[in-house]
């Protein structure tokens, strides 16, 4: 799992993912969900799991439209060893406002949005197993999270 | 120029295509050619005969076919047919556009039928993923039909939503408490396991509504709600009548 100590360390390398978009405007949100989507669906996820990851996507997209206009989505697929079981890693990442109070807003019910219940960011945590959050006021925000592949 | 046209015509056809009715779609082009090639507003009437040709060949035969034409015509107009052109594939373009708008206008209508199914009850069945247009027509065009049919039960079904985020979730809920608010109540059905699982992890919950497990289910208790005279009682009751439509 990634961890930044500082915001000018982030230095995502687009050619180790295996999907990176741009989100810009609302249709976008709807083609990351599907590319996630499917992307889960070919790694072999349970329904339950493919839902989980599309929702977790859609409302990070959701985010990135609604508070920062532009970002980008990038996902992969992480091995640690052959055959082992695998996983899947989604950034977030926008160079939007920032967020003021990450706690609050991990917390949820917390909103800066109207029109909005503020569970975002604290249902994404639920529905992935590992969340990692920075964000700085000004320069903006990177959401890292992972889901695991359950053995049936 | 016209003459050369004419004179050279067979020849030329034979070069620009191979089957027979991309020929002759060359041939009437280039008699429609060398009929207005001399007069002023060439451009203007050339128009007509490049549509007439596309509707025979494609785009990047017609282009083929005019580098062609420039190749083995002296002072062949090629740059006054490329923007005839041009500003026919722009024109068609533009129809494209209008009717891709209008298309996605009928489905905005196609996309939120509300049924009525019964005196008093209204089904909504929900499909596809929702965008905040949608979902804003959707609820605009419910409150019209509550308020029109004074439907007492509207059943919201969403066996055809793939996903539920909390934008979606914020949506149903806006809409819950919009058709309360006319008095009616709502019934919830179609909610799909992983959706479940999803919606609890995001701490979206539609406690504020009746919900049943399928449209049998909420049918069901619609009548015998209806047969025994009572108005559907949420709040408190809500557990026992829940409890007295599982005895159906």
């Amino acid at each position: 799992m990634m961890n930044y100590q500082n915001f000018k360390d982030i230095d995502i390398n687009v050619h180790d993912y295996d999907i990176v978009l741009k989100i810009k405007d609302e249709n976008d949100i709807s083609v990351a969900r599907q590319m996630a989507k499917s992307f889960a669906q070919k790694h072999n996820f349970s329904l339950a799991d493919v839902t989980k990851i599309a929702t977790a996507v859609s409302e990070l997209s959701r985010n990135i439209y609604r508070y920062a206009k532009e970002g980008y989505i990038y996902i992969k697929k992480k091995e640690t060893e052959p055959d082992k079981d695998i996983s899947i890693e989604i950034i977030a990442y926008d160079r939007g406002p920032g967020i003021e109070n990450v706690e609050r807003a991990v917390a949820g019910g917390y909103t800066t949005s109207e029109r909005s219940l503020g569970l975002g960011l604290a249902g994404v945590r639920r529905l992935m197993d590992s969340f990692y959050i920075m964000s700085e006021v000004g320069k903006g925000t990177i959401v890292v999270a992972e889901k695991r592949r359950r053995k049936f | 120029m016209k003459d050369i046209v004419i004179s050279r015509l067979n020849e030329l056809v034979n070069e620009l295509a191979k089957e027979e009715e991309k020929k002759k779609a060359w041939e009437d082009f280039l008699v429609d050619f060398a009929e207005v090639c001399e007069k002023a507003d060439f451009k203007e009437k050339l128009k007509t005969s490049i549509i007439n040709l596309l509707n025979h060949v494609n785009e990047k035969e017609l282009s083929d076919g005019i580098g062609l034409l420039h190749e083995k015509i002296d002072n062949f107009p090629a740059v006054d047919v490329y923007k005839a052109l041009i500003e026919v594939l722009g024109e068609k373009n533009k129809e494209n556009l209008a009717k891709i708008a209008e298309l996605h206008d009928v489905l905005a209508e196609l996309s939120t039928p509300i049924i009525q199914l019964w005196e008093d009850v209204l089904l909504v069945p929900i499909i596809g993923t929702l965008d905040s247009q949608r979902a804003q027509n959707m609820v605009e065009k419910l409150l019209e039909s509550i308020a029109d049919t004074r439907a007492k039960v509207v059943i919201i079904d969403v066996t055809g939503v793939p996903m539920i985020d909390t934008i979606v979730g914020e949506f149903l809920i806006e809409m819950f408490s919009a058709v309360k608010l006319l008095g009616s109540d709502v019934i919830l059905t179609g909610i799909k396991p992983e959706i479940a699982h999803t919606l609890v992890k995001l701490g979206i919950d539609f406690k504020m509504v009746i919900i049943k497990r399928d449209l049998e289910s909420a049918l069901k208790y619609t009548i015998k709600q209806f047969e025994e005279g009572k108005e559907i009682k949420l709040d408190k009751n809500r557990g026992k009548n829940r409890g007295d439509a599982g005895e159906n």
